[in-house]
């Protein structure tokens, strides 16, 4: 229970750090949200002024900051000045959308990668086990990026798919089965881009961690007493070496919200991606910080989670627990 | 085979609702309606656009990005509009005014029966709302500046229910332009949040249709965060085509956020969109390839309105540790040298390489996209690398034996230039100056910053020593240059913050910019606007560089497509456009 409540603890006071770090940031960051404002020749510089003044520009980082924690514990992430409206829910329906894409891809990642890796594991040094390593070597060496922008072009250059959005324009005159399908058709290349970059990472992992597992003398002395292959590799094998998995899968919780950003501005995905970087370009200073603190809640939510499961899965951390009391 | 007929039923009766747009309203008897007697076309369908972000607000009072208003400007109607073919104002929801003697009066006679896209009457009471929104301090509105001359506010009366009196502090040339981009707001709906003192939050994105009105061609259906806007016909619109029918033709106009400009092009490919606008020289020439297979309507409409320019800092830098600046401050502020860059530039290399050759070299700030404006009596020298060296010989620099130019007192002549990264015109356009310049011995940096780095310091932090920037696109009238070229405008950006004007031609182009706004004959403006653009060519605060070509396309769906040089430049007679061939309701599901 104390080892719970130390977590928590910690996990405050990197919401702390991190929120002090974003408005120091965003104050050091040459240029303001008003500067395009200037290039207009018919604004002036008093009505410039007046419209800072009114989102409370003026004011000292110190005043500011507060202000923002004060209303943040009350669940008010400030006011967009781009979108003249609130934060959270401008993150909120945008955060939706990348939880769909990245939810369907974790899932998929984690069905693909952990059967395959402990296959490869199984026959290491085979045929299998090599082509998985080449692959997932290539994949990990090429940026995401690369990798998002060279998919888009074969997609578009064969039109195979929709390129960007989430849905077709008229979308609403489908029916419930023809409106999933259209989501699906969307979904699938900046998903299929997720998936191919997260599972090649994994699936390392997972044959790392199964390869150490298989080494160990039980595992001889089980397979003396004639215990079948399969039964061996996911009942005694999989479970003892899940406990690093489980540690990634934390990350891979946490970078629900932020992990998808760079795919979802190369494909189009109306998530959180182009609007935080629409605004970190304009300098929609609130909307910038919400969006970021809501990343790290999600960060700090998904090693939390890890950190549980691992209390219930590892007895040595239940031990260690105990030890710290 | 239950499921299967209920889904079918669920199609059927979906597609229904999609199709039922709002028709158009018989005319009322004393309604009087614009007629546009040179248009045709037919009722039905919708096109789509593609826009490189998301819009903003539908508040016309606070929007300030130009995807916000490209969309607003749609929903909501003005007095007065300028007609983006001809350039000139026409009677829009004013049917006509008349102006004083001494120009400061405008009286405007509103159309009766005129109502809101939610059926509620238009009368002077909506006006007079509308300027005090526009006009009151507190709402911070942009368009507020546009009204306050002198630091007098334009006097708004009414006089009974369809005239509305205008009293200017002082005579202002070619006011009625004024009113083109003021959206007339309903306000029977938006004065509870005016007098709550929230109008700035009012009419956001995700406003419901039914609190929304205007006097536009289209009216508000659906947002779909992040995806997209549906407008559908204003049944109450104003105007009439040749055949005496309520426009617009079209049942809806969806606008689609696709990110940049690259998939802005993409998806018009694809067919996903019907009109796409601010195209590259590149992704113009791409369509054209493909015209052939697709033949969709291209257009090159010639030079737009905007001007590049390479601009040296010449500002006060008393008071900021600015010294390696403030050290070839002497060589920006020496006429010779900026005459030895304008005659070194290569612009037909600019026009060339940068705008694929569709666009127009500039050598004053008024360019040929302009008719009515353009000083064509202005010389047009060639690039001459020869006359540049001369003339720097003759303000005393030299050239050392590896043919580096050095200042009098020895110094070689270095700088940098700053540029927005995100600009790749401009990008280029920097390159190339760099190596003209190398043919004089200069050494220059282009250095490429981030837009608001950029900005930052040019107007306020002047660290720098020359940007490449681009100004103009708004309107064609030379009031909207009143802030660059008046010593204490705020876009008077080689010298920013001037309490009165240094030099003699300066206090001369000040003059002239202030007696041509006050000047209401065409004649006479255009002889002082003409001597206003020869002292600046002659004094180069900017060494102006070139214009890219307006270039837009629409597949060959869209009917009435005329684009025009002004802003929006597809867009503004949206209430004109329809679609030819096959109306197919589902076009981009396939």
């Amino acid at each position: 229970m104390n080892y719970i409540l130390r977590r928590l603890l910690r996990a405050m006071l990197l919401l702390v750090g991190v929120s002090a770090l974003c408005f120091l940031f965003t104050e050091m960051a040459p240029g303001s949200f008003f500067d395009e404002m200037r290039l207009n020749p018919q604004i002036s510089p008093e009505t410039i002024a007046a419209l800072r003044s009114s989102y409370g520009l003026d004011q000292p980082l110190a005043v500011r900051y507060a202000r923002w924690v004060n209303a943040a514990l009350r669940a008010d992430l400030g006011y967009s000045i781009a979108y003249n409206a609130p934060v959270a829910p401008l993150l909120w329906s945008r955060a939706k959308n990348t939880l769909l894409l990245t939810t369907c891809a974790l899932a998929i990642t984690w069905l693909i990668s952990v059967p395959l890796g402990v296959w490869a594991a199984s026959r290491r040094g085979g045929l299998v086990d090599r082509a998985v390593t080449l692959a997932s070597s290539f994949v990990i060496s090429v940026p995401e990026l690369v990798i998002a922008v060279g998919l888009l072009a074969l997609v578009v250059r064969w039109r195979i798919l929709p390129v960007g959005g989430m849905m077709s324009a008229d979308s609403d005159a489908l029916s419930m089965l023809a409106k999933l399908k259209d989501v699906a058709r969307h979904l699938a290349l900046p998903a299929f881009i997720l998936i191919l970059c997260e599972t090649s990472i994994i699936v390392r992992h997972v044959r790392a961690s199964v390869l150490e597992v298989l080494g160990a003398t039980y595992v001889q002395a089980a397979r003396g007493l004639g215990m079948s292959q399969s039964r061996l590799l996911f009942r005694h094998v999989l479970p003892v070496a899940a406990n690093p998995a489980i540690s990634l899968l934390g990350f891979s919780l946490a970078g629900l919200l932020s992990g998808s950003l760079i795919v979802e501005v190369v494909c189009g995905w109306p998530g959180l991606g182009p609007l935080i970087l629409e605004a970190t370009l304009s300098r929609d200073l609130y909307l910038v910080i919400g969006g970021i603190m809501f990343s790290a809640l999600f960060m700090i939510g998904g090693n939390f989670v890890a950190d549980m499961m691992l209390i219930v899965v590892d007895p040595r951390i239940r031990k260690e627990g105990v030890d710290a009391r | 085979m239950k499921l299967i007929r209920l889904a079918l039923h669920v199609c059927l009766f979906s597609g229904l609702c999609f199709a039922a747009a709002p028709a158009p309203e018989a005319a009322k008897p004393g309604e009087e309606l614009a007629r546009l007697a040179d248009v045709s076309g037919r009722y039905g369908g919708h096109l789509t656009i593609g826009q490189r972000s998301e819009p903003k607000t539908l508040n016309p009072v606070t929007a300030t990005d130009a995807v916000s208003r490209e969309v607003i400007g749609r929903l909501m109607g003005d007095l007065i509009e300028i007609n983006r073919a001809s350039q000139l104002t026409e009677p829009a929801l004013a049917k006509s005014w008349n102006i004083s003697a001494d120009g400061r009066t405008f009286t405007l006679q509103l159309r009766k029966g005129v109502r809101f896209s939610d059926g509620y009457p238009f009368d002077a009471d909506d006006v007079i709302f509308s300027f005090n929104v526009y006009m009151d301090a507190a709402v911070d509105s942009p368009q507020r500046d546009l009204l306050i001359i002198d630091g007098k506010p334009i006097a708004v009366t009414k006089l009974d229910q369809y005239t509305v009196r205008f009293v200017l502090p002082r005579p202002y040339a070619a006011a009625e332009r004024l009113f083109d981009g003021l959206a007339i707001l309903p306000k029977h709906l938006l004065e509870k949040p005016y007098h709550e003192g929230h109008f700035a939050q009012a009419w956001p994105l995700n406003v419901s249709a039914a609190e929304i009105a205007g006097l536009g061609p289209f009216r508000l259906k659906q947002y779909v965060p992040g995806q997209r806007v549906v407008l559908e016909r204003n049944p109450y619109y104003w105007k009439v085509d040749r055949e005496n029918q309520r426009l617009p033709y079209l049942d809806e106009l969806v606008f689609l956020f696709v990110g940049t400009e690259d998939a802005q092009v993409m998806r018009f490919e694809a067919g996903e969109t019907d009109i796409v606008s601010r195209l590259s020289s590149e992704n113009y020439n791409l369509l054209a390839h493909e015209q052939s297979r697709t033949g969709s309507q291209l257009a090159d409409m010639g030079p737009g309105l905007e001007y590049n320019f390479l601009l040296f800092n010449l500002n006060d830098l008393g008071g900021k540790k600015l010294d390696e600046v403030a050290v070839k401050q002497a060589w920006f502020r020496d006429l010779k040298f900026r005459q030895a860059i304008n005659v070194a530039v290569d612009r037909q290399s600019i026009v060339r390489l940068v705008y694929g050759s569709r666009g127009a070299a500039l050598w004053g700030n008024v360019g040929p996209g302009n008719k009515l404006w353009v000083n064509q009596a202005l010389p047009h020298p060639s690039q001459s690398v020869e006359t540049a060296r001369q003339l720097l010989k003759s303000a005393g620099y030299s050239w050392n034996a590896t043919g580096q130019l050095h200042d009098s007192t020895g110094r070689p002549v270095e700088f940098s230039i700053i540029t927005s990264s995100s600009n790749s015109q401009r990008m280029k356009m920097a390159t190339l100056l760099q190596d003209d310049l190398s043919r004089l011995g200069m050494q220059v940096h282009v250095v490429p910053l981030e837009f608001r780095a950029m900005i930052d310091r040019v107007f306020q932090s002047f660290d720098y020593d020359a940007a490449i920037m681009g100004l103009g696109g708004g309107d064609a009238d030379p009031n909207p240059e009143m802030n660059v070229w008046t010593f204490n405008g705020t876009s008077h950006l080689w010298h920013m913050g001037e309490t009165q004007p240094t030099t003699g031609w300066e206090r001369e182009l000040d003059q002239l910019m202030q007696q041509q706004m006050v000047t209401l004959d065409y004649a006479k403006r255009k002889q002082f606007y003409d001597r206003a653009q020869q002292l600046i060519a002659d004094n180069l605060p900017f060494i102006f560089l070139g214009t890219p070509n307006i270039l837009a396309g629409a597949n060959s769906r869209v009917g009435n497509f005329h684009p025009a040089v002004l802003d929006p430049y597809t867009l503004w007679n949206a209430d004109e456009l329809y679609v030819r061939g096959p109306l197919m309701e589902n076009a981009g599901v396939r």
